[in-house]
Protein backbone atom coordinates (compact mmCIF):
# COMPACT_ATOMS: atom_id res chain seq x y z
CA UNK A 1 0.00 0.00 0.00
CA UNK A 2 1.15 3.32 -1.10
CA UNK A 3 2.16 5.46 1.92
CA UNK A 4 -0.40 8.48 2.87
CA UNK A 5 0.97 11.23 2.06
CA UNK A 6 0.11 14.79 3.10
CA UNK A 7 -1.16 16.92 0.71
CA UNK A 8 -0.17 20.70 0.20
CA UNK A 9 -1.24 23.58 -1.73
CA UNK A 10 0.84 24.14 -4.54
CA UNK A 11 2.32 27.61 -4.58
CA UNK A 12 -0.16 29.50 -7.39
CA UNK A 13 -2.99 28.29 -4.91
CA UNK A 14 -3.46 31.05 -2.53
CA UNK A 15 -4.96 30.34 0.78
CA UNK A 16 -6.38 33.66 0.74
CA UNK A 17 -7.60 34.08 -2.98
CA UNK A 18 -9.57 31.94 -5.20
CA UNK A 19 -7.48 30.81 -7.76
CA UNK A 20 -10.22 31.11 -10.66
CA UNK A 21 -9.37 34.91 -10.37
CA UNK A 22 -5.52 34.34 -11.88
CA UNK A 23 -7.60 32.89 -14.71
CA UNK A 24 -10.05 34.76 -15.31
CA UNK A 25 -7.58 37.70 -15.87
CA UNK A 26 -4.95 35.35 -17.98
CA UNK A 27 -8.40 35.30 -20.32
CA UNK A 28 -8.92 38.76 -20.00
CA UNK A 29 -5.63 39.55 -21.26
CA UNK A 30 -6.02 37.17 -24.20
CA UNK A 31 -8.76 38.02 -25.35
CA UNK A 32 -7.90 41.73 -25.88
CA UNK A 33 -9.16 45.50 -25.91
CA UNK A 34 -12.95 44.56 -26.85
CA UNK A 35 -13.00 42.90 -23.33
CA UNK A 36 -12.12 45.65 -21.53
CA UNK A 37 -14.53 47.40 -23.25
CA UNK A 38 -17.40 45.08 -22.83
CA UNK A 39 -16.83 45.40 -19.07
CA UNK A 40 -15.72 48.53 -18.58
CA UNK A 41 -18.20 50.39 -21.13
CA UNK A 42 -21.69 50.29 -19.07
CA UNK A 43 -19.93 51.35 -15.21
CA UNK A 44 -18.27 54.26 -17.38
CA UNK A 45 -21.61 55.52 -19.13
CA UNK A 46 -23.24 55.43 -15.80
CA UNK A 47 -20.82 57.70 -14.36
CA UNK A 48 -20.82 59.69 -17.62
CA UNK A 49 -24.80 59.71 -17.40
CA UNK A 50 -24.62 60.78 -13.83
CA UNK A 51 -21.71 63.68 -14.47
CA UNK A 52 -24.06 65.11 -17.37
CA UNK A 53 -27.19 64.85 -15.17
CA UNK A 54 -25.09 66.85 -12.61
CA UNK A 55 -24.82 69.55 -15.20
CA UNK A 56 -28.72 71.03 -14.80
CA UNK A 57 -27.78 72.16 -11.34
CA UNK A 58 -24.17 73.29 -12.15
CA UNK A 59 -25.19 75.17 -14.72
CA UNK A 60 -28.67 76.04 -14.70
CA UNK A 61 -29.44 75.23 -10.98
CA UNK A 62 -32.77 73.30 -11.27
CA UNK A 63 -32.43 72.03 -8.05
CA UNK A 64 -33.50 68.26 -8.62
CA UNK A 65 -30.66 67.26 -10.67
CA UNK A 66 -28.17 66.36 -8.44
CA UNK A 67 -31.05 63.89 -6.08
CA UNK A 68 -31.73 62.37 -9.90
CA UNK A 69 -28.01 61.93 -10.64
CA UNK A 70 -27.46 60.00 -7.27
CA UNK A 71 -30.30 57.61 -7.58
CA UNK A 72 -29.32 57.03 -11.06
CA UNK A 73 -25.74 56.58 -9.44
CA UNK A 74 -27.37 54.17 -6.39
CA UNK A 75 -29.72 52.17 -8.93
CA UNK A 76 -27.08 51.61 -11.55
CA UNK A 77 -23.99 50.56 -9.07
CA UNK A 78 -26.18 47.91 -7.62
CA UNK A 79 -27.66 46.47 -10.73
CA UNK A 80 -23.76 46.27 -11.97
CA UNK A 81 -22.23 45.18 -9.21
CA UNK A 82 -25.46 42.36 -8.42
CA UNK A 83 -25.26 40.81 -11.92
CA UNK A 84 -21.44 40.97 -11.50
CA UNK A 85 -21.09 39.20 -8.64
CA UNK A 86 -23.72 36.51 -9.33
CA UNK A 87 -22.26 35.81 -12.44
CA UNK A 88 -18.48 35.54 -11.21
CA UNK A 89 -19.97 33.28 -8.57
CA UNK A 90 -22.08 31.14 -10.99
CA UNK A 91 -18.61 30.53 -13.05
CA UNK A 92 -16.91 30.01 -10.26
CA UNK A 93 -18.93 27.46 -7.94
CA UNK A 94 -20.63 25.66 -11.29
CA UNK A 95 -17.98 25.73 -13.59
CA UNK A 96 -14.69 24.38 -14.08
CA UNK A 97 -13.02 25.35 -11.03
CA UNK A 98 -16.09 24.14 -8.75
CA UNK A 99 -13.90 21.22 -7.47
CA UNK A 100 -10.84 22.44 -6.71
CA UNK A 101 -9.90 22.53 -3.24
CA UNK A 102 -10.56 26.11 -2.85
CA UNK A 103 -9.87 27.39 0.71
CA UNK A 104 -13.38 28.54 2.61
CA UNK A 105 -14.39 32.00 2.50
CA UNK A 106 -11.75 32.55 -0.65
CA UNK A 107 -14.28 33.33 -3.53
CA UNK A 108 -16.23 35.65 -1.38
CA UNK A 109 -12.99 37.38 -0.02
CA UNK A 110 -11.80 38.05 -3.86
CA UNK A 111 -14.93 38.89 -4.80
CA UNK A 112 -15.34 41.80 -2.45
CA UNK A 113 -11.60 42.85 -3.29
CA UNK A 114 -12.33 43.01 -6.89
CA UNK A 115 -15.85 44.70 -5.67
CA UNK A 116 -14.30 47.85 -3.37
CA UNK A 117 -11.26 47.71 -6.35
CA UNK A 118 -13.90 48.50 -9.26
CA UNK A 119 -15.56 50.75 -6.21
CA UNK A 120 -12.35 52.65 -5.36
CA UNK A 121 -11.83 53.78 -9.62
CA UNK A 122 -15.35 54.41 -10.02
CA UNK A 123 -14.96 56.97 -7.29
CA UNK A 124 -12.27 58.34 -9.02
CA UNK A 125 -13.99 58.61 -12.42
CA UNK A 126 -16.70 60.56 -10.92
CA UNK A 127 -14.38 62.58 -9.02
CA UNK A 128 -12.62 63.59 -11.95
CA UNK A 129 -15.57 63.79 -14.55
CA UNK A 130 -17.44 66.31 -11.79
CA UNK A 131 -14.45 68.23 -11.50
CA UNK A 132 -14.21 68.48 -15.52
CA UNK A 133 -17.90 69.14 -16.28
CA UNK A 134 -18.34 71.47 -12.91
CA UNK A 135 -14.95 73.89 -14.26
CA UNK A 136 -16.57 77.70 -14.55
CA UNK A 137 -19.81 76.44 -14.15
CA UNK A 138 -21.62 79.11 -12.10
CA UNK A 139 -23.24 77.14 -9.48
CA UNK A 140 -19.74 75.07 -8.52
CA UNK A 141 -20.48 75.30 -4.95
CA UNK A 142 -22.71 72.62 -5.34
CA UNK A 143 -19.59 70.68 -6.32
CA UNK A 144 -18.81 68.75 -3.02
CA UNK A 145 -22.74 68.07 -2.59
CA UNK A 146 -22.74 66.63 -5.85
CA UNK A 147 -19.45 64.43 -5.27
CA UNK A 148 -20.88 63.35 -1.95
CA UNK A 149 -24.21 62.15 -2.98
CA UNK A 150 -23.05 60.29 -6.11
CA UNK A 151 -20.02 58.93 -3.96
CA UNK A 152 -22.73 58.01 -1.08
CA UNK A 153 -25.05 57.01 -3.77
CA UNK A 154 -22.18 54.26 -5.46
CA UNK A 155 -21.31 52.81 -1.90
CA UNK A 156 -24.96 52.08 -1.07
CA UNK A 157 -26.22 50.51 -4.16
CA UNK A 158 -22.69 48.27 -4.58
CA UNK A 159 -23.17 47.35 -0.37
CA UNK A 160 -27.31 46.58 -1.38
CA UNK A 161 -25.83 44.06 -4.01
CA UNK A 162 -23.11 42.93 -1.56
CA UNK A 163 -25.43 42.15 1.12
CA UNK A 164 -28.39 40.39 -1.30
CA UNK A 165 -25.47 38.17 -2.83
CA UNK A 166 -24.05 36.78 -0.01
CA UNK A 167 -27.27 36.16 2.19
CA UNK A 168 -27.68 32.89 2.80
CA UNK A 169 -29.51 31.17 -0.14
CA UNK A 170 -29.58 33.82 -2.27
CA UNK A 171 -27.08 31.98 -4.90
CA UNK A 172 -29.24 29.04 -4.60
CA UNK A 173 -32.04 31.06 -5.32
CA UNK A 174 -30.63 32.47 -8.01
CA UNK A 175 -29.31 29.52 -9.75
CA UNK A 176 -33.58 28.31 -9.90
CA UNK A 177 -34.23 31.20 -11.65
CA UNK A 178 -34.07 29.06 -14.49
CA UNK A 179 -36.36 26.74 -13.57
CA UNK A 180 -38.93 28.93 -13.08
CA UNK A 181 -41.74 28.98 -15.30
CA UNK A 182 -43.37 32.41 -17.70
CA UNK A 183 -46.37 33.42 -15.57
CA UNK A 184 -48.30 33.01 -19.42
CA UNK A 185 -47.51 29.50 -20.72
CA UNK A 186 -49.19 30.91 -24.07
CA UNK A 187 -47.81 27.36 -26.21
CA UNK A 188 -49.62 28.26 -29.09
CA UNK A 189 -47.28 31.10 -29.99
CA UNK A 190 -44.93 27.80 -30.75
CA UNK A 191 -43.93 28.02 -34.35
CA UNK A 192 -44.81 23.77 -34.96
CA UNK A 193 -41.64 23.47 -37.78
CA UNK A 194 -39.24 24.83 -35.10
CA UNK A 195 -41.09 23.64 -31.76
CA UNK A 196 -39.88 25.15 -28.47
CA UNK A 197 -37.45 27.83 -30.06
CA UNK A 198 -39.97 30.63 -28.88
CA UNK A 199 -39.86 28.98 -25.05
CA UNK A 200 -36.60 29.35 -25.31
CA UNK A 201 -36.41 32.69 -25.78
CA UNK A 202 -39.40 33.52 -23.17
CA UNK A 203 -37.83 32.01 -20.64
CA UNK A 204 -33.84 33.40 -21.28
CA UNK A 205 -35.73 36.91 -21.47
CA UNK A 206 -38.02 36.22 -17.96
CA UNK A 207 -34.68 34.73 -16.29
CA UNK A 208 -33.04 38.31 -17.27
CA UNK A 209 -35.51 40.64 -16.24
CA UNK A 210 -36.20 38.72 -13.02
CA UNK A 211 -32.26 39.19 -12.44
CA UNK A 212 -32.18 42.65 -13.76
CA UNK A 213 -34.35 44.27 -10.77
CA UNK A 214 -37.42 45.72 -12.66
CA UNK A 215 -38.19 47.58 -9.57
CA UNK A 216 -34.86 49.43 -9.84
CA UNK A 217 -35.87 50.91 -13.51
CA UNK A 218 -39.10 52.28 -11.93
CA UNK A 219 -37.43 53.94 -9.12
CA UNK A 220 -35.00 55.17 -11.74
CA UNK A 221 -37.50 56.56 -13.88
CA UNK A 222 -39.31 58.11 -10.51
CA UNK A 223 -36.01 59.88 -9.39
CA UNK A 224 -35.62 61.39 -12.47
CA UNK A 225 -38.68 63.39 -12.86
CA UNK A 226 -38.89 67.06 -11.38
CA UNK A 227 -41.12 67.47 -8.39
CA UNK A 228 -44.08 68.80 -8.89
CA UNK A 229 -44.32 67.10 -12.43
CA UNK A 230 -48.22 66.41 -13.30
CA UNK A 231 -49.40 62.66 -12.24
CA UNK A 232 -50.59 61.92 -15.56
CA UNK A 233 -46.63 62.76 -16.89
CA UNK A 234 -44.88 60.75 -14.73
CA UNK A 235 -47.15 57.70 -15.81
CA UNK A 236 -46.48 58.68 -19.18
CA UNK A 237 -43.12 58.25 -18.33
CA UNK A 238 -42.75 55.04 -16.49
CA UNK A 239 -45.14 53.44 -19.05
CA UNK A 240 -42.64 54.57 -21.69
CA UNK A 241 -39.36 53.67 -20.52
CA UNK A 242 -40.40 50.10 -18.67
CA UNK A 243 -41.83 49.29 -21.94
CA UNK A 244 -38.71 49.91 -23.90
CA UNK A 245 -36.63 48.45 -20.95
CA UNK A 246 -38.36 45.56 -21.34
CA UNK A 247 -38.66 45.05 -25.13
CA UNK A 248 -34.60 46.27 -25.36
CA UNK A 249 -34.36 43.01 -23.01
CA UNK A 250 -36.22 40.89 -24.91
CA UNK A 251 -34.58 41.68 -28.37
CA UNK A 252 -31.05 40.48 -26.60
CA UNK A 253 -32.59 37.47 -25.00
CA UNK A 254 -33.67 36.73 -28.08
CA UNK A 255 -30.85 37.41 -30.53
CA UNK A 256 -28.59 35.47 -27.70
CA UNK A 257 -31.23 31.99 -27.64
CA UNK A 258 -31.72 31.76 -31.59
CA UNK A 259 -27.12 32.05 -31.71
CA UNK A 260 -27.17 29.70 -29.19
CA UNK A 261 -29.75 27.41 -30.84
CA UNK A 262 -28.13 27.61 -34.28
CA UNK A 263 -25.06 26.47 -32.82
CA UNK A 264 -26.82 23.75 -30.82
CA UNK A 265 -28.30 22.38 -34.60
CA UNK A 266 -25.32 22.83 -36.07
CA UNK A 267 -25.64 19.09 -37.41
CA UNK A 268 -28.55 18.71 -38.09
CA UNK A 269 -30.14 19.64 -41.51
CA UNK A 270 -32.00 22.46 -40.51
CA UNK A 271 -34.03 25.38 -43.34
CA UNK A 272 -32.06 28.27 -42.51
CA UNK A 273 -35.37 29.90 -43.80
CA UNK A 274 -37.72 28.40 -41.48
CA UNK A 275 -35.54 29.02 -38.49
CA UNK A 276 -35.39 32.37 -39.16
CA UNK A 277 -38.81 32.89 -39.23
CA UNK A 278 -39.16 30.95 -36.26
CA UNK A 279 -36.47 32.88 -34.39
CA UNK A 280 -38.38 36.21 -35.23
CA UNK A 281 -41.94 35.14 -34.13
CA UNK A 282 -41.44 35.83 -30.13
CA UNK A 283 -39.38 39.66 -30.85
CA UNK A 284 -42.09 40.85 -33.25
CA UNK A 285 -44.74 39.73 -30.74
CA UNK A 286 -42.85 41.19 -27.64
CA UNK A 287 -42.15 44.56 -29.62
CA UNK A 288 -46.29 44.79 -30.91
CA UNK A 289 -46.97 44.03 -26.65
CA UNK A 290 -44.49 46.75 -26.01
CA UNK A 291 -45.72 49.03 -28.21
CA UNK A 292 -49.55 48.99 -26.51
CA UNK A 293 -48.18 50.43 -23.04
CA UNK A 294 -46.03 53.20 -25.46
CA UNK A 295 -49.16 53.83 -27.16
CA UNK A 296 -51.20 54.44 -23.92
CA UNK A 297 -47.81 56.20 -22.12
CA UNK A 298 -47.48 58.51 -25.49
CA UNK A 299 -52.07 59.16 -24.71
CA UNK A 300 -51.41 59.84 -21.47
CA UNK A 301 -48.41 62.08 -22.18
CA UNK A 302 -50.36 64.84 -24.11
CA UNK A 303 -47.35 64.79 -26.72
CA UNK A 304 -48.20 63.48 -30.13
CA UNK A 305 -44.85 63.93 -31.54
CA UNK A 306 -42.48 63.34 -28.35
CA UNK A 307 -44.53 60.22 -27.94
CA UNK A 308 -44.37 59.38 -31.28
CA UNK A 309 -40.00 60.66 -31.82
CA UNK A 310 -39.77 58.25 -28.36
CA UNK A 311 -41.06 55.31 -29.60
CA UNK A 312 -39.15 55.00 -33.49
CA UNK A 313 -36.01 55.94 -30.94
CA UNK A 314 -37.37 52.92 -29.32
CA UNK A 315 -37.58 50.50 -32.13
CA UNK A 316 -34.45 51.65 -33.68
CA UNK A 317 -32.48 50.99 -30.75
CA UNK A 318 -34.16 48.14 -30.16
CA UNK A 319 -33.93 46.43 -33.88
CA UNK A 320 -29.95 45.86 -33.41
CA UNK A 321 -30.50 41.94 -32.06
CA UNK A 322 -32.90 41.16 -35.26
CA UNK A 323 -29.74 42.02 -37.00
CA UNK A 324 -28.07 39.52 -35.32
CA UNK A 325 -31.14 36.74 -35.71
CA UNK A 326 -30.68 37.64 -39.22
CA UNK A 327 -26.76 36.89 -39.26
CA UNK A 328 -27.53 33.70 -37.07
CA UNK A 329 -29.49 32.07 -39.41
CA UNK A 330 -27.92 33.57 -42.47
CA UNK A 331 -25.33 30.96 -43.16
CA UNK A 332 -26.16 26.94 -44.22
CA UNK A 333 -22.75 26.07 -42.59
CA UNK A 334 -19.44 27.31 -41.48
CA UNK A 335 -17.83 24.99 -43.67
CA UNK B 1 -20.87 -1.30 -51.34
CA UNK B 2 -20.59 2.41 -51.75
CA UNK B 3 -19.13 4.62 -48.83
CA UNK B 4 -21.88 5.93 -47.04
CA UNK B 5 -18.76 8.73 -46.06
CA UNK B 6 -16.09 9.36 -48.13
CA UNK B 7 -13.65 12.22 -46.07
CA UNK B 8 -10.42 13.21 -48.97
CA UNK B 9 -7.57 14.86 -47.98
CA UNK B 10 -9.62 17.08 -44.19
CA UNK B 11 -7.68 19.64 -43.02
CA UNK B 12 -8.61 22.11 -40.06
CA UNK B 13 -6.97 24.21 -38.43
CA UNK B 14 -7.49 26.47 -35.61
CA UNK B 15 -5.41 29.71 -36.41
CA UNK B 16 -1.54 28.58 -36.96
CA UNK B 17 -2.63 24.85 -35.39
CA UNK B 18 -3.25 22.50 -38.16
CA UNK B 19 -5.73 19.66 -36.07
CA UNK B 20 -6.30 17.62 -38.89
CA UNK B 21 -3.93 17.20 -41.72
CA UNK B 22 -5.11 15.59 -44.96
CA UNK B 23 -7.53 12.87 -43.23
CA UNK B 24 -8.88 10.11 -45.58
CA UNK B 25 -11.83 7.74 -43.96
CA UNK B 26 -14.37 5.78 -45.63
CA UNK B 27 -17.07 4.15 -44.46
CA UNK B 28 -19.99 1.76 -45.94
CA UNK B 29 -23.55 0.72 -44.84
CA UNK B 30 -23.18 -1.03 -41.29
CA UNK B 31 -19.68 -0.62 -40.53
CA UNK B 32 -18.81 0.42 -36.38
CA UNK B 33 -15.76 2.46 -36.66
CA UNK B 34 -14.17 3.45 -33.74
CA UNK B 35 -11.62 6.30 -33.28
CA UNK B 36 -8.90 6.08 -31.05
CA UNK B 37 -5.93 7.78 -30.23
CA UNK B 38 -4.23 9.95 -27.47
CA UNK B 39 -5.46 13.26 -26.28
CA UNK B 40 -5.56 16.05 -29.02
CA UNK B 41 -4.93 13.43 -31.71
CA UNK B 42 -8.02 14.73 -33.29
CA UNK B 43 -10.68 12.79 -33.02
CA UNK B 44 -13.61 15.36 -31.48
CA UNK B 45 -12.33 17.20 -34.39
CA UNK B 46 -12.72 15.03 -37.01
CA UNK B 47 -16.38 14.28 -35.85
CA UNK B 48 -16.80 18.25 -36.25
CA UNK B 49 -15.68 18.39 -39.54
CA UNK B 50 -17.88 15.58 -40.77
CA UNK B 51 -20.81 16.97 -39.09
CA UNK B 52 -20.28 20.33 -40.40
CA UNK B 53 -19.63 22.16 -37.77
CA UNK B 54 -15.81 22.55 -37.74
CA UNK B 55 -14.65 24.82 -40.05
CA UNK B 56 -12.62 22.95 -43.14
CA UNK B 57 -9.65 24.46 -44.62
CA UNK B 58 -8.86 21.35 -47.03
CA UNK B 59 -10.04 18.58 -48.75
CA UNK B 60 -13.72 16.61 -49.25
CA UNK B 61 -16.16 15.41 -46.84
CA UNK B 62 -18.82 13.78 -48.48
CA UNK B 63 -22.00 11.86 -46.88
CA UNK B 64 -24.16 9.81 -48.83
CA UNK B 65 -23.05 11.07 -52.23
CA UNK B 66 -24.27 14.77 -51.30
CA UNK B 67 -20.53 16.92 -50.71
CA UNK B 68 -21.24 18.70 -47.64
CA UNK B 69 -19.69 21.99 -48.46
CA UNK B 70 -22.07 22.29 -51.64
CA UNK B 71 -25.28 20.78 -50.23
CA UNK B 72 -24.90 20.95 -46.53
CA UNK B 73 -28.56 20.11 -45.63
CA UNK B 74 -29.03 17.29 -47.90
CA UNK B 75 -25.21 15.96 -46.64
CA UNK B 76 -26.65 16.18 -43.14
CA UNK B 77 -30.01 14.22 -43.29
CA UNK B 78 -27.91 11.31 -43.30
CA UNK B 79 -25.78 12.30 -40.28
CA UNK B 80 -26.47 12.29 -36.67
CA UNK B 81 -24.00 13.71 -34.07
CA UNK B 82 -24.63 12.96 -30.51
CA UNK B 83 -24.65 16.23 -28.28
CA UNK B 84 -21.93 17.04 -25.89
CA UNK B 85 -23.78 17.41 -22.51
CA UNK B 86 -22.70 20.89 -21.66
CA UNK B 87 -24.03 22.31 -24.91
CA UNK B 88 -27.81 21.46 -23.74
CA UNK B 89 -30.23 23.80 -23.67
CA UNK B 90 -30.62 24.34 -19.58
CA UNK B 91 -33.37 26.16 -20.14
CA UNK B 92 -35.67 23.15 -22.11
CA UNK B 93 -37.08 20.15 -21.08
CA UNK B 94 -35.68 16.96 -22.43
CA UNK B 95 -38.34 16.84 -24.38
CA UNK B 96 -38.77 20.07 -25.58
CA UNK B 97 -35.08 19.47 -26.86
CA UNK B 98 -36.21 16.42 -28.14
CA UNK B 99 -38.97 18.64 -30.06
CA UNK B 100 -36.91 21.01 -31.08
CA UNK B 101 -34.21 18.62 -32.85
CA UNK B 102 -37.25 16.42 -34.69
CA UNK B 103 -38.71 19.79 -35.59
CA UNK B 104 -34.84 20.82 -37.76
CA UNK B 105 -35.20 17.50 -39.14
CA UNK B 106 -38.55 18.42 -40.15
CA UNK B 107 -40.50 15.53 -38.64
CA UNK B 108 -43.84 16.49 -37.30
CA UNK B 109 -42.97 14.76 -33.80
CA UNK B 110 -41.08 13.12 -31.74
CA UNK B 111 -40.41 9.53 -33.02
CA UNK B 112 -41.48 6.57 -31.51
CA UNK B 113 -37.98 5.01 -31.59
CA UNK B 114 -36.12 8.01 -29.95
CA UNK B 115 -38.91 7.52 -27.46
CA UNK B 116 -38.63 4.11 -26.87
CA UNK B 117 -34.77 4.47 -26.47
CA UNK B 118 -35.32 6.90 -23.94
CA UNK B 119 -37.28 4.28 -22.38
CA UNK B 120 -34.40 1.83 -22.63
CA UNK B 121 -31.99 4.47 -21.42
CA UNK B 122 -34.34 4.70 -18.34
CA UNK B 123 -34.79 8.68 -19.16
CA UNK B 124 -38.42 8.81 -19.98
CA UNK B 125 -39.34 9.84 -16.06
CA UNK B 126 -37.04 12.82 -16.20
CA UNK B 127 -37.44 13.93 -19.70
CA UNK B 128 -40.50 16.36 -18.39
CA UNK B 129 -37.60 18.24 -16.21
CA UNK B 130 -35.82 21.10 -17.22
CA UNK B 131 -31.98 20.13 -18.60
CA UNK B 132 -30.60 22.49 -15.76
CA UNK B 133 -31.61 19.59 -13.48
CA UNK B 134 -30.18 16.51 -15.04
CA UNK B 135 -27.08 14.91 -13.78
CA UNK B 136 -23.97 14.06 -16.48
CA UNK B 137 -25.63 10.59 -17.03
CA UNK B 138 -28.77 12.34 -17.98
CA UNK B 139 -27.14 14.82 -20.02
CA UNK B 140 -25.36 12.25 -21.99
CA UNK B 141 -28.29 10.00 -22.44
CA UNK B 142 -30.34 12.74 -23.86
CA UNK B 143 -27.21 13.98 -26.02
CA UNK B 144 -27.13 10.49 -27.75
CA UNK B 145 -31.09 10.71 -28.11
CA UNK B 146 -30.76 14.59 -30.19
CA UNK B 147 -28.52 12.53 -32.40
CA UNK B 148 -29.98 9.35 -33.06
CA UNK B 149 -33.55 11.02 -33.88
CA UNK B 150 -34.84 10.33 -37.57
CA UNK B 151 -32.20 7.49 -37.46
CA UNK B 152 -30.10 8.89 -39.62
CA UNK B 153 -27.84 6.35 -41.13
CA UNK B 154 -24.44 7.71 -39.99
CA UNK B 155 -23.93 7.89 -36.18
CA UNK B 156 -20.95 10.42 -35.31
CA UNK B 157 -20.37 9.53 -31.38
CA UNK B 158 -17.92 11.51 -29.05
CA UNK B 159 -17.32 9.25 -26.11
CA UNK B 160 -21.03 8.46 -25.16
CA UNK B 161 -20.20 6.45 -23.09
CA UNK B 162 -18.81 8.88 -20.31
CA UNK B 163 -21.25 9.02 -17.18
CA UNK B 164 -23.69 6.24 -18.37
CA UNK B 165 -24.68 3.45 -15.47
CA UNK B 166 -23.78 -0.23 -16.76
CA UNK B 167 -26.86 -1.07 -17.56
CA UNK B 168 -27.79 2.54 -19.68
CA UNK B 169 -24.24 1.88 -21.70
CA UNK B 170 -24.77 -2.28 -22.14
CA UNK B 171 -28.43 -1.83 -23.74
CA UNK B 172 -26.87 1.18 -25.51
CA UNK B 173 -24.21 -0.99 -26.62
CA UNK B 174 -26.17 -3.56 -27.55
CA UNK B 175 -28.11 -0.85 -30.01
CA UNK B 176 -25.79 0.17 -31.71
CA UNK B 177 -24.26 -3.67 -32.79
CA UNK B 178 -27.64 -4.23 -33.47
CA UNK B 179 -28.54 -0.68 -36.06
CA UNK B 180 -24.89 -1.90 -37.63
CA UNK B 181 -25.66 -5.37 -37.92
CA UNK B 182 -29.01 -4.62 -39.79
CA UNK B 183 -27.09 -2.53 -41.71
CA UNK B 184 -29.50 0.20 -40.89
CA UNK B 185 -26.80 2.64 -39.21
CA UNK B 186 -23.21 3.28 -39.14
CA UNK B 187 -21.35 4.26 -36.35
CA UNK B 188 -18.05 6.41 -36.15
CA UNK B 189 -17.33 5.98 -32.78
CA UNK B 190 -14.74 8.38 -31.10
CA UNK B 191 -13.12 6.94 -27.81
CA UNK B 192 -10.66 6.02 -25.51
CA UNK B 193 -12.08 3.07 -23.93
CA UNK B 194 -10.25 0.16 -26.35
CA UNK B 195 -12.15 -2.34 -24.74
CA UNK B 196 -15.22 -0.96 -26.43
CA UNK B 197 -13.41 -0.52 -29.60
CA UNK B 198 -11.82 -4.06 -29.73
CA UNK B 199 -14.91 -5.99 -28.73
CA UNK B 200 -17.28 -3.88 -30.96
CA UNK B 201 -15.92 -2.34 -34.01
CA UNK B 202 -15.57 -3.61 -36.93
CA UNK B 203 -12.62 -1.30 -37.82
CA UNK B 204 -10.80 0.71 -35.91
CA UNK B 205 -8.59 3.67 -36.65
CA UNK B 206 -5.58 5.23 -34.78
CA UNK B 207 -5.41 9.27 -34.98
CA UNK B 208 -2.41 10.99 -33.91
CA UNK B 209 -0.88 14.62 -34.63
CA UNK B 210 -3.90 15.02 -36.85
CA UNK B 211 -3.31 12.21 -39.31
CA UNK B 212 -4.47 8.41 -39.84
CA UNK B 213 -1.26 6.50 -38.35
CA UNK B 214 -3.15 2.90 -38.26
CA UNK B 215 -6.65 0.63 -38.65
CA UNK B 216 -7.18 -2.61 -37.88
CA UNK B 217 -9.44 -4.35 -39.72
CA UNK B 218 -12.05 -6.70 -38.83
CA UNK B 219 -10.12 -10.21 -39.15
CA UNK B 220 -7.53 -8.04 -36.67
CA UNK B 221 -9.68 -7.25 -34.75
CA UNK B 222 -10.93 -11.21 -34.45
CA UNK B 223 -7.81 -12.13 -33.53
CA UNK B 224 -7.25 -9.95 -31.18
CA UNK B 225 -10.70 -10.89 -29.41
CA UNK B 226 -9.18 -14.38 -29.48
CA UNK B 227 -5.70 -14.04 -28.65
CA UNK B 228 -5.62 -11.65 -25.43
CA UNK B 229 -1.62 -11.18 -26.09
CA UNK B 230 -2.49 -9.54 -29.37
CA UNK B 231 -4.32 -6.14 -27.43
CA UNK B 232 -5.31 -3.27 -28.98
CA UNK B 233 -3.96 -2.01 -25.72
CA UNK B 234 -0.66 -3.31 -26.96
CA UNK B 235 -1.27 -2.25 -30.83
CA UNK B 236 -1.68 1.15 -29.99
CA UNK B 237 1.28 1.33 -27.85
CA UNK B 238 3.45 -0.10 -30.63
CA UNK B 239 2.19 2.48 -33.00
CA UNK B 240 2.34 5.33 -30.29
CA UNK B 241 6.15 4.43 -29.72
CA UNK B 242 7.00 3.67 -33.52
CA UNK B 243 5.70 7.15 -34.00
CA UNK B 244 7.56 8.89 -31.45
Amino acid sequence: MLPARRVTQSASMSILWHPALRADWLVLRRTGAIAFVRILGVPVLLLTCCAALACGDFYRGYGWCLAAAALLALGGSHAIAHQGLLDALERWQLGWCAALPVARGAAARTLLLITIVALTASLVIVTVLLLGVSFGAPHRGDLPYAFAGIALALVAGTALAILRVFRRGAFAAHHADGIREPVLAAEWLNDPRLPHLLDWQRRAALVRWRRGGSLVMVGLVLGTVPMGAPMLEVAALVLLVLSWSWLALVMRASADATSLAVTLLGAEPLDMRRARLASFRYPLVAAACALLPMAAGAILGRSGVAALAWMVCACAFSAWPFVRILRATRAESPA
Amino acid sequence: MTALLRAKRVCVAYGDARVLDGIDLEITRGEFVALIGPNGAGKTTLLHAIAGIAPVCGGTVDIAGHDLAKAPREAKQSIGLAIDPPSLPELLTGREGLALFAGARGLPAIPRTTLALAETLSLTSVLDRRVASYSLGMRQKLGILLGLIGEPPLLLLDEPFNGLDPRSALAFKAHLAALAAKGDASVLLATHSLDIAERHATRVVLLMDGRVRRSWDADELAAMREQPERSLEKGMAEACEKES
